[in-house]
């Protein structure tokens, strides 16, 4: 790998697990996970990852939701109102500290970060990129978790969005 | 007062699994809350730790506003 290269995949990991921690603070989590990377890249200026979601006529705004409701039922699941979980701390959330030193994110972020990098060197081609759709990808073949069943919720099919993740790829961006 | 209500049981372990990470997230929140509310009224590391059942520098090195999520 080049020295440009890693210079540009050091940028765009930067800038990817910057907004995840962002997402994150939002949605009330101390450390960003999967959830929360595929969130930013649905926010990010590549289109890809919300073409493969398109296909099936689902937007960022819906996996969102559909992330927020699947804890919010969990909650209903063990007798809880999820109201709750907004009163607990709706003032103060993970944003309150502000992050300093090394990214912090759970083990599954990090696992669907290498295997989306892993999926933009397929091909062999001399340097790679990191789409938006390789991380919808990558996130898709996670079988069980927060994202599987924010998926489910929305009636995606695996699968399915993993093909439609992998014709976004190498079909030409939008901008 | 308090009705009991079914759980998911650890033989659906998908349910069961979101569950807890749902308690998971609704206890970090929680406990930051309440640990930065304690702070604003004057609790000491101390205080905390004795309510929260560990030591005072456990809590500190876990919950200080500043270091949270360092050792998770």
């Amino acid at each position: 790998m080049g020295i440009r290269q890693a210079i540009t995949d050091i940028r765009m990991m930067n800038s990817l697990f910057t907004t995840a921690e962002a997402q994150a603070a939002e949605l009330g989590d101390e450390l960003p996970g999967a959830e929360h990377l595929l969130l930013a890249v649905l926010a990010g200026p590549d289109d890809s990852g919300r073409r493969a979601f398109a296909t099936f006529g689902v937007t960022a705004a819906q996996v969102r939701t559909a992330i927020a409701d699947t804890h919010t039922l969990a909650l209903q699941s063990v007798g809880i109102d999820p109201t709750l979980a907004d009163r607990a701390g709706a003032d103060r959330t993970g944003a309150a500290a502000a992050p300093t030193g090394p990214y912090r994110s759970t083990g599954g972020l990090q696992e669907v970060f290498q295997r989306a990098v892993a999926l933009s060197k397929e091909g062999g081609s001399r340097g790679h990129t990191l789409r938006a759709a390789h991380v919808v990808r990558a996130v898709s073949e996670v079988e069980h978790g927060t994202v599987s069943l924010a998926f489910r919720r929305l009636g995606l099919d695996r699968l399915e969005l993993q093909e439609a993740a992998r014709r976004a790829i190498s079909s030409p961006a939008a901008d | 007062m308090f009705e009991p209500t079914e759980i998911p049981t650890p033989d659906h372990p998908e349910e069961a699994f979101a569950a807890v990470v749902a308690l998971r997230r609704l206890s970090a929140r929680l406990e930051r809350s309440a640990v930065d509310h304690a702070l604003e009224q004057g609790w000491t590391w101390s205080q905390i730790g004795q309510a929260l059942g560990m030591t005072a520098q456990a809590a500190h090195k876990r919950l200080a506003p500043h270091r949270r999520g360092l050792l998770d």
